[in-house]
């Protein structure tokens, strides 16, 4: 009874079935041009700074023209205290800004805050740039009378304003993870809002902050256009005092990246280097963090 | 797991700051710090007085070459000690400055250097060449107009078919100052053009920031020609060209020849503001664009007695010839001395 | 919300306490809340603020109007407009379909063992700061344009005005692919997660049905997601316009009008800023230059408005099925 048939498929299925493969073929290449390219941006990066990176690369300051040798520790030192400063500014603040939104703000509010965290996370970075410029190193700032020039507080200031909504709204998301009963449990213990946003809210929701603050962190180190109005006249040596301006990694990446000096442009490699690496052990300490901390939530509600 | 995350973070930013902190030990003492900004065409000068200034007066001198117009930028906002700029400063600057000196305190060629694989090592360029070829008419390297004034090359050298890419100086910069100075007062179409000032309205080309930033596109660019401090030309290997003066003579930018530029100031006006590109054909010897470069300070200023101590050495050890000489960098005459040591009379605390 | 039965045996003092530190908590994080978005106020003020000499003195046909003259002191905005529209706009043509490809294949084609690791180091290099990419742009892509790729494009399609000069190493093509290169990461990982939202069952029933892998994603995958994935991709291009540092690092900082080229030197509104904002002497071009970033601010605040808008109808659309 059963007609034989081929399997073959011929005519509309088998034209169907062609472009079937040639589409497949053809996300395959892209995404094989792609990762080819990035897999080559992060292949140059370490090639080419290997040479550069010993150990004066780490500890010593800027040779004197025209020679070869020294490195670039004014910028570790002083990335790293951009960095701490603006953590130090932007931390505390999101977190009671996502706190404000999610145990206080109507939702309507809440809605408007996140809207314009958002739009303030899509500020090209250059425009914050300009508004430090305008606010603290052109002028003095009003009342505090800091400023009038360029400082690593003027660029950890910079810095935090790019934090800010990176760390607000992660905070936020965790905060809405955080079981309702367990606030409600703890108010039908007679416990009030502050003692319970205080310990049983937030001891919950720290993993969502150290995540939030780890990848705002990773993004901070390596802004350089803020940095350029705020914070980039600077000397040779290691600077420690914030109220002046301090060199920093992306700075120095920037400047070497121009110039003709093959060992400058070494040190830029080297230095790119060590800002990949420190932004992906941060973004990949923030997403075990994060998926940690979303299983251990999830397991609880 | 949390702690450990966190701990992790906090071991790298300690990492950072202990690695930093070791570097430390080269500003560690309680030295006079002092700190400047502007002009990258004096940086490689003052990158080598910096040491030595540590040596004599124990001065931690932190210069950052941001620029000429950055400089003045940052003086007028008082936001560093001192300002250097190759361009003198304009009225307006002047004035928004609100009480600034400015003293001539180096002098140098400015070099036109250029990349062309296979090309002559001593390019002949006449002002007239420069100009047409940073206005976008002169495009090709061999453009009959640049053969005319090259006709003998040495074996080997060619004028090859490659396209020309001007490179220019982004933002505002005493260099472009001088350059502009000088195509102006050699090009009238460029004059009426373009015009002179510390950035202008470039009609063909790229640009870079800082001298450091137009050396390495040319560098990097094959058929690119920019105008950089020599020392940016001679330390990264670049061929330079002679340039024709007004007496018809090619001329590079050595120190004999900048320093004939340098000696038609024959008085210095007030104000110190001197010019002497394209000096006239009774220098036979002289570079054309030259320029003196200035550093500029406030007459009332807390660091007053270390400022003046510092431009004194500069004015005057600081010229010897282990620091200027391997940066073709000339030591300035001494009428401009009496005058700039005069200035330097009135800063004051 | 409030706690419903106080118990009769609480002191009074804690009593006044908690009300005391409820209050408290309320001000101090409310603060926080009004002071970010007063901080917000305060960029779009600073930047109006620093841009009002210039408004003043050329209006808004600053522009579309085409010189920067410092000599003169005669600025407009249009050669930055369209080397900003130009070069994101640019990057997008070639981002968004490599970017949807990748995601297609790391949820679909791909096999399992790949797909995880893979996917979080394309989301991985989404961090990579920008200034490195610049730095790569100068060192790597720079030379392999002036050496390879430009004379291949100029030789085959050299007909097309595009590719008409003579390829240099800086210039708006380096710029495109720099951003280009930026914008993949970010818009692949979020057509990524969205790809990863459609059911299986839905997909599942497509391939039953007997359409072929290529008929599901385009009868039901991509419709599917269709929303997300224009914000996604608007998300990225809203960073490749406002993109400073690594577009000045290639893009040649030209002041001519734009060339028809890609191969010849462009520039940007970032990238102008970000070259001469520091070093500008006189307050008119001073305030042309903010000029030229609240231009920027109003094109990326529009881009990314947009986005929120289409994402946010986007999660209505999908809450509701």
């Amino acid at each position: 009874m059963e007609p034989t048939f081929s399997l073959k498929a011929t005519g509309r299925s088998a034209n169907r079935l062609r472009k079937n493969r040639m589409a497949e073929i053809g996300a395959v290449v892209a995404a094989g041009v792609a990762i080819g390219a990035l897999a080559i941006l992060v292949g140059s990066v370490l090639v080419k700074a290997l040479p550069a990176l010993n150990l004066d690369f780490f500890t010593k300051g800027p040779a004197v023209f025209g020679e070869t040798g020294g490195g670039i520790a004014p910028a570790f030192v002083g990335t790293a205290m951009l960095v701490a400063i603006a953590t130090a500014m932007a931390v505390p603040f999101g977190v009671l800004l996502a706190i404000f939104v999610s145990e206080f703000a109507s939702r309507r509010f809440g809605d408007q805050v996140r809207l314009w965290l958002d739009v303030l996370n899509g500020f090209p970075s250059i425009v914050i740039g300009i508004f430090v410029f305008a606010l603290m190193v052109q002028n003095k700032i009003p009342i505090i009378g800091l400023g009038h020039h360029q400082s690593a507080w003027a660029g950890g200031f910079a810095l935090a304003v790019i934090m800010l909504p990176l760390i607000s709204r992660t905070t936020m998301e965790v905060l809405t993870l955080v079981p309702n009963n367990l606030r409600e449990a703890s108010y039908a213990l007679g416990v009030s809002k502050w003692r319970t946003v205080l310990s049983v809210v937030l001891p919950n929701a720290i993993s969502g902050i150290v995540t939030g603050t780890t990848l705002a962190v990773a993004r901070a180190a390596g802004e350089t256009a803020p940095l350029l109005f705020a914070c980039s006249i600077f000397g040779q040596v290691v600077q420690t005092d914030p109220s002046v301006s301090v060199a920093s990694i992306p700075v120095i990446i920037f400047e070497y990246s121009e110039s003709p000096d093959t060992n400058l442009n070494s040190q830029a490699w080297a230095a790119a280097f060590v800002l990949i690496m420190f932004v992906l052990v941060t973004s990949l300490i923030s997403r075990l963090v994060l998926d940690r901390s979303r299983r251990k939530l999830g397991a609880a509600s | 797991m949390r702690k450990t995350a966190l701990a992790l973070v906090a071991l790298l930013l300690t990492a950072l700051v202990a690695v930093g902190a070791a570097g430390a030990k080269t500003g560690k003492s309680q030295a006079t710090v002092i700190n400047g900004a502007g002009s990258t065409f004096v940086s490689p000068l003052v990158s080598l007085w910096t040491p030595a200034l540590g040596t004599a007066f124990d001065y931690t001198l932190q210069y950052s070459g941001v620029g000429s117009g950055a400089g003045i930028t940052a003086i007028t906002n008082r936001s560093v000690d001192f300002g250097a700029s190759d361009a003198p400063l304009t009225a307006d600057q002047f004035a928004a400055c609100n009480g600034c000196v400015q003293i001539p305190w180096a002098l140098a060629g400015t070099a036109v250097p250029y990349n062309i694989p296979g090309g002559p090592a001593r390019l002949h360029l006449t002002g007239a060449i420069i100009a047409k070829i940073y206005l976008g008419q002169i495009t090709n390297w061999n453009d009959p107009a640049i053969k005319a004034v090259n006709p003998k090359l040495a074996a080997g050298e060619t004028l090859p078919d490659l396209k020309i890419t001007p490179v220019y100086r982004t933002g505002n910069s005493g260099t472009t100052y001088n350059f502009t100075d000088y195509l102006a007062a050699v090009s009238p179409q460029w004059s009426s053009q373009i015009g002179r000032g510390q950035s202008v309205n470039w009609p063909a080309g790229v640009g870079a920031s800082g001298s450091a930033g137009v050396a390495g596109v040319v560098k990097n660019t094959p058929g690119a020609i920019c105008y950089v401090d020599t020392a940016f030309a001679l330390s990264n290997g670049l061929h330079f060209g002679a340039i024709q003066n007004a007496a018809g003579n090619f001329i590079f930018p050595s120190i004999r020849n900048v320093v004939a530029a340098g000696a038609t100031v024959k008085s210095v006006p007030a104000g110190n503001e001197l010019h002497i590109v394209n000096p006239d054909k009774t220098n036979p010897l002289a570079y054309p664009i030259s320029t003196y470069t200035y550093i500029i300070l406030p007459q009332k200023t807390q660091n007053a007695p270390a400022l003046r101590k510092m431009v004194f050495w500069a004015l005057t050890q600081g010229q010897a010839g282990k620091y200027t000489a391997k940066l073709y960098f000339a030591p300035i005459p001494k009428v401009v001395l009496v005058a700039s040591e005069k200035a330097l009379q009135g800063i004051s605390s | 919300m409030e706690a419903t039965a106080t118990p009769q045996g609480l002191r009074r003092t804690r009593h006044a306490l908690d009300r005391f530190g409820d209050k408290a908590l309320y001000v101090i994080t409310g603060s926080a809340a009004v002071l970010t978005l007063v901080i917000i106020a305060l960029i779009i003020w600073k930047v109006v603020e620093g841009a009002w000499p210039a408004i003043n003195k050329f209006g808004i046909s600053f522009v579309w109007s085409a010189t920067w003259n410092p000599v003169m002191e005669v600025f407009g905005a249009r050669e930055f407009v369209l080397g900003t529209l130009l070069t994101s706009f640019g990057a997008l043509l070639i981002a968004a379909p490599l970017s949807i490809a990748i995601a297609l294949f790391l949820t679909e084609l791909a096999p399992p063992s790949v797909r995880s690791p893979v996917g979080s180091l394309i989301e991985m290099l989404a961090a990579v700061p920008s200034v490195v990419v610049g730095l790569w742009g100068i060192f790597v892509l720079g030379p392999f344009i002036r050496a390879d790729l430009g004379p291949f494009l100029h030789d085959y399609l050299g007909w097309i005005p595009l590719f008409a000069t003579t390829p240099q190493q800086t210039g708006v093509l380096a710029a495109i692919l720099v951003l280009a290169m930026m914008m993949v990461p970010i818009t692949t990982s979020i057509c990524r997660e969205l790809f990863l939202t459609v059911p299986r069952d839905v997909k599942d029933a497509s391939i039953g049905l007997g359409a072929t892998r290529w008929e599901t994603i385009r009868g039901v995958i991509v419709p599917f997601v269709r929303g997300g994935v224009v914000a996604g991709i608007t998300l990225g291009l809203g960073r490749a316009l406002g993109e400073a540092i690594a577009v000045t690092q290639v893009i040649g900082n030209s002041l001519r009008p734009l060339h028809f080229s890609l191969f010849e030197p462009g520039n940007s509104l970032a990238s102008q800023l970000a070259s001469s904002y520091q070093s500008a002497p006189t307050n008119i071009e001073i305030s042309s230059l903010v000029y030229l970033g609240l231009i920027l601010l109003v094109i990326t605040f529009t881009t990314n408005f947009v986005a929120q808008r289409i994402v946010h109808r986007f999660e209505k659309q999908t809450g509701a099925r």
